[in-house]
Formats: structure tokens, C-alpha cells, sequence
């Protein structure tokens, strides 16, 4: 439930006629850097990719330096079958010889600058995506419009999912996460909510659905709750938690995809 | 044992030693005689709580009146002269016959306003040097009126936050935090009862109309043993009894919110009322708009304070107190929450003898929060509630004028109902309803006030405390993953778990000579209720949690050594003190713990440890045409939780080195009242990021250790002025200006980390603030 996005913004509307905003410096440490492994291997058939980088410090720009070198390897751990990846540019490793199949585990094997990373991830059963509609929201005289995911969630079992949306061909950056411990079961109607851009009558919006398991969920969900830093919702923030072993930050997420686009009225 | 029995037999010896002293033994010992009553205000025969009582031939003999203004003093039988004072008041001497036991009622007469000689200490002049307790501050709301707050509120928790060891929980809140305590780990108590949420609109209000309140007393340390419940302070807060002898009205209107205050006698000399209410209006302002998304959001709350007493006769009196409060903040039809307190509390004192005063309470308190959600097809109603029943018997023993017991007894039942989610069948989610928590809270305490010299005083006790877990409902037990390791179902009325806990109160003051004295204190406490919150200030919508078989008692041990010097015939009042505090127990939580609707909440938890340790100094002016203080703390808080920050110790949020608050009132006319506040603080300890990194295209950023860095330096100066105007024999009204931050410093509320906007290659951090340049006027009338 998006109640604390709500909160955050009755809180601002409290506030409205007394709040300021400024950039201000702030003279953070640095730090040593850390390798990211962002890895993904979907139901659809095509390519998958695995990128390894590091961080670089808050104050630098957001070029951030790939690992090259490092061998890469995803396994379907239910068939036995090994994919060795290739590295087509720097610290993008890509494979096509596999297909995800919902039910099989896929563990990611890493030997970067002489660390081994693994992780583990399941392919889930696929949700349809029914349709996309579009929700107006009136809010001190403007409107916004959300795109709303329309699909029957299963009974019984633990469902994960994460939307994207690619607005006129323009991917927006927010990965909104839904799990159904509140709704098991239910035919879900959620109201996608993004903080980057505003959608027009017109707009073409294509709305992505993966079905996620809960290694990525965790991941996706932590950070959706710490992005962003010292914020309204959270205390104390942390780093997401990663189901990637030996300390990597990032994640590795076996999922389905689909996606639906429809035009916002 | 049953904890119900053992509690159940010390009701029971309670009540056999009630009956055995006020039959079987003389109220006084042989050849001696006790003259005891009651010292109220003339005017208004309001009690006065803490007045100085006397006989002048034995100095030592005195008491301060109790909470219900009843005094008692024991003697050798004799002709005495009886000297009551209360600073503000006219002193009175009566002269008494102690041949047998008396009854002697005391009335006052409060001194004309002089502007030689204002005083704003109600309290007996050298009290802060005499008594042995520490960490106490009283607060009377004559002493608060003219001290500037936000938005013209008069406030007594902002005001609280002025004392040294007292941090607020950000700008414009009335959460605090005691000596390095969390904010669910203060007491506070309206008449007796609990309330659980004390603040209006998400922290900016307090619960407490300062119309409707007589007194305040903050515990920040040596609590005595008839308080317990939470580990860093105990703010009791005490509601006006009414006038006794006139009907008056009185009243404040304001940009924010309007007061009444309507008081009066049932039966004169007898018996007398109170209602005070007032509301918030800031939602009429939106109302004003033309745009239909805009007017037609709430946002406002109303609150009410009643009460009524009466005495039988002299060896009987009853009061009744009720509060109920409410907040409604709604966005459109998309969104509302309410949320409030309503407590009842029904008194009985009860005078067994001269020596031997009881009161027996009756208390309700309920805290609640109501969540509707329309969004598209998702109808949601979220209902939660945390309520007690309660009984007190307290009494209180006036052995010799050395000698004084106070025992009694404590039954708290609390029922928790976490969240009842009822959804349309179009909506998204399901209904749900979450297991209800039953509990008992009870204790047995004595505690010993005793001054075997002239120099030395002790106070302590010991707090018997029980906290029993009750079913029905099924109980699981976690992993250190937070997975079940065991799951019990048990029946209605089993007890499932009983912690007890022994807490021992010690404090000890050595006068140096007249002016001077130091004293030293140890304290225990346990908490066995917890708010479970994710957010740095406390939102409506935080759960209130009972220990259980997964959570155990929180616990603080607190030692402190002080020194008091007062200056100039009292006139200037000075105290330094420092303590340290070690918590065990304390809660934090996982990353990503999931809070809201979960069934297994208690999965998400950390246990750990805390420690707190300070220098306090305080130095005030009681009288002359500029009264005031300065207060100054210095201070570390830090936690050490298994699983946040590799386990080792890190500085709380509230962690604010450096303290600093002056508060200063200067009458400068009989018509103008000046006033100003300075505050200053280091800023709260925060995690920010030290490195970035993309993730699906999004930056995400990198945290090495919790709360390793500062927001800035908060600091802010607030300026009042008062100016009477008719002052006619009925009506008197009086205009308050205020502005609240006057430099318009910014001070960070929060900061976030972002990209550039415009430019993806870049990030930057941005620092939100709430109040700059808040003025306000309130016109107060009284008639």
C-alpha cells in the first residue's frame, strides 16, 4: 500500500506555505570503491545482460567504471545447462543460449578481479497483464495522470512484481514495486506512480510488468524505501539489500516480462 | 505465583491496612496530635499543589501540599502558629489549639501584581535546594504564559524542550527526547491517564490547551517509585479543578485556532467545573479557494478538557476528568485520516485520618486511528486502536514531619488492536484483521521519604512491576532471519508470559549550608509497551507494541550526582547535574522491514543496547523585571543493535552534542511584556551517502556507517509581546504578538539526495525547511 507516499505528501501539503528548498554542500567521505553486479535473465527469448562496475564517490559524476575481464556464467540449475557469457563492451556481458522457465533456478557465477560472486535467483509463474488504463489525480489544481496495471493475482502463493514505464519512447528511471501480501488472490487495479514525469492526454505510455521473486522483491523494495537518502519515511537509511554473495552490491533477478502500451485519456 | 495473585493479595493488605489504621490505631502517636487539610486559592478555591506549610515554633516541621492540595503536620500537643506560603501568594498565619487532632483548611490570596516583585516561581523559594529529588522540573503555566512559541500556541511540551537533558524531535514538534531516551519512552499523564499520541497535526501541536492545564512536573531522571512504565521521563501534566466560587469565561482567538475556557461552582465552596475546548481553522483558509481540489481538503483539530469535582465532606471528595481530542486531515475524497486521545480519569481522595490520605483512580485512556483510502476501485478503511482500563490506589502516610510513606498499588489492562483493514470486493486488497493484544500491566510500590537530619534527606522506594502477555491468539516465535520457529494458540484469559521486574529508586540530597546542596540518585525502569515507528518524528499511524515472547522488557539504569546553588536570597537559581543512563533492550529494525499491516512485525525487530551520558547546566532569575533562564547540555547518546553498523556503537538521530537555550521575559511597562527564546543545537546525527551507483538507470547511492554525519547546526530566535488592554473590573483582554524564527534561519528538516535536475551526470544534495518568519497574533480575554 502507497500509504506512506501519501503521508509524505499530506505532510508536504502541511507544510506547503512554510517549506524551502536548497541545494546545499555537504562534505561526504569517500569511499574505497565497490563492485555492482546487475544481472537479469527473463522468460522471453532474445539476450540477457549482466553489468559489473563499481561506485565511484558522491562528489564525481555519475560515470561509473566497468569491470573488464571477468568471466561470467549463468546456469539453469534444474537442467544442468551453463551459459558463458561474452563481454560485448566494457563490463557488459551478454548471453542468448538460454530461456527462462518459470519454476527453474538460475544462479549467476562471477570471478571478477580475483573475487567470486554467486547468487541465486527462481523464475516465476507469469501473471498476464490484462490491460493498462489511466487514473487522473486532482491535487491542488493539477492533475495527474498514473498509468493503473489491471491483472488477476493468483491465490494461494507469493506473488512479486515490478513496473517500468516508457512514456513517448522515454524510459522513466523509477522501478515501481508491488507484492500482493495484502492482496493475495485479488484482481489487482494499481495506480503506477512515478516521480519524474508528468503524463498528457495523448501520451503513448507502454507500462513492463516483471514477475519478480522475492531475492529481487527485497532488493527492488529496499531500494524503493531508501532512495534519496534522509528522508520523510525513513529514519535511517541502507544499503538494499543484495542476493548477491561475498559483499557485491546490486542483484541478480530471474523474471518474466511483459508489457502492455496504451494510449492516456 | 499468579502475578494477578501476588498483586491481588498486596490489594488486599492494602486495603486490611486501611481499615487497621483508620479503626484499630490513634491517628497520632502518644502525646502528640496532627493538624492536617486542605490549601486552596481564595479567589477561586483552586488546590494549590506544592505550598509551603509550617509550624513557627518548630521549623522542621514542614509539608508541602500534595497533588490534591491536602498537607498534614504532627506534633507535640501545644499552641502553634501555622504559616502557609505559596510564592505568589500572601503568606497566612494562623494560630492553632493542638489539644487533639485538627482539621485546618488554608486559603491564600494571590498578591497583587507588583512590577518590583514578579515572581514566576510558584514553588517555596529554596524547594530546589531542600528536596532530594533531581532531574525534576515544575512547571506552573504562570511561568510559561509569556514565552514565545510557534504559531501563538502557548504550549508546555514546547516549553519542556527549553529545559537542559530535553531535546525536541525536530522543528516545530512537541515529540521529545530525555536524556538520550527515545520518543515512545516518556510517561505522560493528563489527570493520571496516558496519552499516548501527544501531539495535533503530525507533531506541530501539542494535546495539552494550555487553558485547561494547572501544572506540569517533568521527571527526567530519580522518578519516585509511584511512576513506571517508561524508561526516560515521567510529564505529569494536571488539569485545573474550576472555580469554586464565581462563573468565568475566558478565551483566546488566534490566527491558527480559537479557545474557550468556561469555569464555575456545582455547589459553591463545594464543588466546581471546567470545560475548556479550542479548534484549528487553517482548513477555512482552504476553503476559501475556488478550486475544488483544493477546498475541499480537511485539515484541522478540535480538542475538549472537562472536569467537575465535588466534596462530600471534608474526609471525602471526588473529581472527574475527561479529555477527548481529535485531528482530520483529509485530501479530497481520495484520502483522510483521524486520529485522537480520549481519556476519563474518576477520582476518590479519601482522608482515613490526619495522617493517613488515599486517592483511588479509575482511568480509560484510548488512542485511535481511523485511514480511509478511495483511490479508483480501491476502497480501504484501516482501523487501529491501543485502550486501558486502569486502577490506582495510592496512599500516602505522614508518619512525623522526618517520616512520610506513600504505597499503593497499579492494574493497567491493555488491549491493542494493531489494524482491522476492511476493502471494498473491488479493491486491490483484502480484509484483513490483524490479532488483538491483550495484556495486564500491574505494580506494587512503596517509597520512603525520610530526613534522619537537618542536612540529610532521602527518597526512595522499590517498584514492583508484572507485565503478563494474555491470550487468546497464537504466538510465534522467530529466527534471527525472522522466520517462525514456533507457533502456540492459546486460549482467552491464559497467561502466556509474565516478566516481572524489580525497580529500585534511590535519592539522597546533603545540604551544604542554606544555599546549597548536592545529591545523587539511582533509578530503574522498565517498559513493556513500544512504539514500532519508521520514521524520525512519530506519525499518527505508529503502533504501540507489548512485550512479548519475542520482545522483552526494555530496561535503563540511570545514575546522576548533582549540584544546586541558589544566589542573591534565591533569586537566581542555579544546578548543575550529570548522569548516565544504560539501556538494554532497546528496538531497532532490519533493513527493509515492513511494518505496516504485519502480522508478524515482531519478525522485523533488533534488539540492542544504548547508553546516554550528559552534563547539564541550568541557572534562572525567579524574580525582578527580567526573569528567565539559560540552560546548557552536552551530550552523547549511542546505540549498539546486532545487525546495524557491523555491530558496533553508533550515535542515535536525537544525538545532539551541544545544547543551548535562553528564554528571557522582561516586563518592560504594566501594559507591555517582552519576551524572547534562543535555542541552539548540534545537528541530529544522520546517514548520508559516501559513494553512487546506477541501477536500471537509476542512481542509487552508497552507505557505509549509520549516523555517521550531522545535519547542520539548528539554531532559532523567537520573539513575543504582550500588551494589556481593558483591563475593566469583568472583562480583561490582552493582545500576544509573536514572531517565531526571527532571522529566518533555515534549518534543516531533512536532506535528500538527488540527481541534478537537467543534468543526469551530476547529484546533489537538498536540504528542506519548514519554518521561516512564522508571525501570529492571539487577543486572550477573561472575563
Amino acid at each position: 500500500m502507497r500509504i506512506s507516499k501519501i503521508k509524505g505528501l499530506l505532510i508536504l501539503f502541511t507544510i506547503l506555505s512554510f517549506a524551502c528548498k536548497k541545494v546545499i554542500s555537504v562534505n561526504l567521505n569517500d569511499t574505497s570503491p565497490q563492485i555492482v553486479i546487475e544481472g537479469n535473465i527473463t522468460s522471453n527469448t532474445g539476450t540477457y545482460l549482466v553489468q559489473i562496475f563499481k561506485t565511484v564517490n558522491f562528489s564525481a559524476t555519475n560515470t561509473f567504471p566497468t569491470v573488464s575481464g571477468a568471466m561470467v556464467k549463468i546456469t539453469d540449475s534444474t537442467t544442468g545447462t551453463t551459459d558463458l557469457l561474452t563481454e560485448t563492451t566494457p563490463g557488459n556481458y551478454m548471453g542468448n543460449t538460454l530461456q527462462g522457465v518459470p519454476g527453474h533456478i538460475y544462479s549467476l557465477y562471477v570471478v571478477a578481479e580475483g573475487q567470486t560472486y554467486t547468487a541465486s535467483s527462481i523464475m516465476p509463474v507469469s501473471v498476464p497483464l490484462d490491460s493498462v488504463t489511466f487514473q487522473h489525480n486532482n491535487r491542488f489544481g493539477t492533475t495527474d495522470i498514473n498509468p493503473v496495471a489491471n491483472f488477476q493475482d493468483p491465490t494461494g502463493i507469493t506473488n512479486y512484481y515490478t513496473f517500468t514505464q516508457t512514456v513517448n519512447g522515454k524510459k522513466l528511471k523509477n522501478t515501481f514495486v508491488f507484492d500482493d501480501r495484502l492482496s493475495d488472490g485479488k484482481y489487482i487495479r494499481q495506480q503506477i506512480f512515478s516521480d519524474s514525469t508528468n503524463i498528457n492526454i495523448g501520451d503513448t505510455v507502454s507500462l513492463q510488468m516483471n514477475c519478480i521473486d522475492l531475492g529481487a522483491f527485497n532488493f527492488y523494495n529496499t531500494v524503493d524505501r531508501v532512495t534519496g537518502g534522509n528522508n520523510f519515511n525513513s529514519v535511517s537509511p541502507s544499503n538494499p539489500l543484495s542476493n548477491i554473495t561475498n559483499n557485491a552490491l546490486g542483484y541478480f533477478s530471474a523474471h518474466t516480462a511483459q508489457i502492455e502500451t496504451a494510449i492516456a485519456q | 505465583m499468579n502475578p494477578l495473585a501476588i498483586i491481588s493479595s498486596l490489594a488486599v493488605s492494602v486495603f486490611l491496612f486501611n481499615v487497621a489504621s483508620a479503626q484499630s490505631n490513634p491517628a497520632s502517636p502518644p502525646g502528640k496530635h496532627t493538624v492536617s487539610g486542605y490549601i486552596k486559592e481564595k479567589k477561586s478555591g483552586e488546590v494549590l499543589i506544592g505550598a509551603s506549610i509550617y509550624l513557627l515554633e518548630i521549623p522542621k516541621s514542614g509539608s508541602i501540599s500534595n497533588a490534591y492540595g491536602f498537607y498534614s503536620i504532627t506534633a507535640p500537643a501545644g499552641r502553634y502558629t501555622l504559616i502557609a506560603s505559596f510564592a505568589g501568594y500572601i503568606q497566612d498565619t494562623m494560630h492553632i489549639d493542638l489539644d487533639k487532632d485538627i482539621t485546618q483548611g488554608v486559603k491564600l490570596v494571590e498578591k497583587l501584581s507588583d512590577l518590583k516583585e514578579v515572581t514566576i516561581n510558584s514553588k517555596k523559594r529554596n524547594e530546589n535546594i531542600t528536596k532530594p529529588l533531581m532531574g525534576v522540573q515544575n512547571l506552573s503555566i504562570k511561568e510559561i504564559q509569556n514565552v514565545p512559541v510557534i504559531f501563538g500556541e502557548k504550549d508546555v511540551m514546547k516549553i519542556i524542550q527549553l529545559l537542559p537533558g530535553v531535546k525536541s524531535a525536530g522543528d516545530g514538534s512537541a515529540g521529545i527526547y530525555v536524556r538520550g531516551g527515545g520518543a515512545d519512552q516518556n510517561l505522560i499523564l493528563l489527570d493520571e491517564a496516558v496519552v499516548y499520541n501527544a501531539s495535533h497535526l503530525l507533531g506541530f501541536f501539542s494535546s495539552f490547551n494550555s487553558d485547561a492545564i494547572k501544572d506540569l512536573t517533568l521527571y527526567k531522571g530519580a522518578m519516585p517509585a509511584s511512576y513506571g512504565g517508561r524508561l526516560s521521563s515521567v510529564v505529569d501534566i494536571k488539569m485545573n479543578d474550576g472555580n469554586n466560587q464565581d462563573y468565568h469565561a475566558s478565551g483566546g482567538i488566534g490566527l491558527i485556532a480559537t479557545r474557550l475556557n468556561i469555569e464555575g461552582p456545582i455547589v459553591k465552596d463545594r464543588g466546581s467545573f471546567i470545560v475548556s475546548g479550542r479548534r484549528t481553522y487553517a482548513d477555512l483558509f482552504l476553503k476559501l479557494s475556488k478550486d475544488s481540489t483544493v477546498n475541499n481538503n480537511s485539515l484541522y483539530f478540535y480538542d475538549l478538557n472537562a472536569k467537575a469535582n465535588y466534596k462530600i465532606n471534608d474526609k471525602n471528595r471526588v473529581y472527574l476528568s475527561g479529555y477527548f481530542g481529535k485531528d482530520n486531515l483529509g485530501f479530497g475524497s481520495n484520502f483522510g485520516i483521524d486520529y485522537g486521545n480520549t481519556t476519563a480519569t474518576a477520582r476518590w481522595n479519601h482522608v482515613f485520618n490526619s495522617r493517613l490520605f488515599s486517592n483511588t483512580s479509575l482511568i480509560y485512556s484510548n488512542y485511535h486511528y481511523n485511514i480511509r483510502v478511495n483511490s479508483g476501485s480501491n476502497n480501504i478503511l484501516i482501523k487501529s486502536y491501543i485502550e486501558d482500563l486502569s486502577l490506582k490506589e495510592d496512599l500516602q502516610y505522614y508518619i512525623n514531619s522526618d517520616n512520610k510513606i506513600n504505597f499503593g498499588i497499579n492494574i493497567i489492562h491493555h488491549s491493542i488492536s494493531p489494524g482491522i483493514v476492511s476493502a471494498s470486493s473491488s479493491s486491490s486488497y483484502n480484509s484483513q484483521n490483524l490479532q488483538k493484544n491483550y495484556s495486564f500491566e500491574n505494580a506494587a510500590y512503596i517509597l520512603h521519604e525520610y530526613s534522619p537530619t537537618e542536612k540529610f534527606r532521602f527518597n526512595y522506594g522499590l517498584r514492583f512491576s508484572a507485565f503478563s502477555v494474555l491470550g487468546p491468539g497464537t504466538f510465534n516465535s522467530y529466527d534471527s532471519a525472522g522466520n517462525i520457529t514456533k507457533s502456540e494458540t492459546f486460549s482467552g484469559g491464559t497467561v502466556i508470559k509474565t516478566y516481572y521486574n524489580l525497580e529500585p529508586r534511590f535519592s539522597v540530597s546533603y545540604q551544604l549550608n542554606e544555599n546549597s546542596s548536592i545529591k545523587t540518585s539511582y533509578t530503574r525502569n522498565a517498559q513493556n509497551l513500544h512504539l514500532i515507528t519508521n520514521s524520525a518524528a512519530t506519525n499518527p499511524t505508529d503502533l504501540w507494541i507489548p512485550s512479548s515472547l519475542n520482545v522483552k522488557p526494555e530496561i535503563a539504569d540511570q545514575v546522576s550526582l548533582g549540584y544546586y546553588r541558589n544566589f542573591n536570597d534565591n533569586k537566581y537559581e542555579f544546578s548543575t547535574e550529570i548522569y548516565y543512563k544504560n539501556l538494554q533492550n532497546q528496538i531497532d529494525y532490519k533493513d527493509g522491514a515492513e511494518l505496516r499491516a504485519n502480522a508478524n512485525v515482531e519478525s522485523q525487530l533488533l534488539f540492542g543496547n544504548g547508553r546516554a551520558y550528559g552534563l547539564e547546566l541550568f541557572l534562572k532569575k525567579n524574580i525582578g523585571k527580567l526573569t528567565g533562564w539559560i540552560s546548557y547540555t552536552l551530550s552523547k547518546t549511542e546505540r549498539q543493535v546486532n545487525g546495524i553498523n557491523k555491530d558496533l556503537w553508533y550515535p542515535a538521530n536525537q544525538d545532539q552534542t551541544n545544547s543551548v537555550s535562553f528564554v528571557g521575559i522582561y516586563q518592560a511597562s504594566k501594559k507591555w511584556t517582552l519576551s524572547a527564546t534562543w535555542v541552539y543545537n548540534t545537528g541530529n546525527a544522520v546517514t548520508f551517502p559516501s559513494g553512487k551507483y546506477p541501477i536500471d538507470g537509476q542512481t542509487a547511492f552508497y552507505y557505509t556507517s549509520r549516523n555517521a554525519y550531522r545535519l547542520p547546526a539548528y539554531h532559532r530566535l523567537d520573539f513575543a509581546a504582550t500588551l494589556l488592554g481593558v483591563q475593566g473590573k469583568k472583562w480583561q483582554g490582552s493582545w500576544t504578538f509573536s514572531l517565531y524564527n526571527v532571522y529566518g534561519r533555515e534549518n534543516a528538516f531533512s536532506v535528500q539526495f538527488q540527481d541534478v535536475p537537467g543534468d543526469p551526470t551530476k547529484t546533489q544534495a537538498v536540504q528542506t525547511s519548514l519554518f521561516r518568519w512564522v508571525p501570529s497574533v492571539t487577543y486572550n480575554f477573561k472575563f
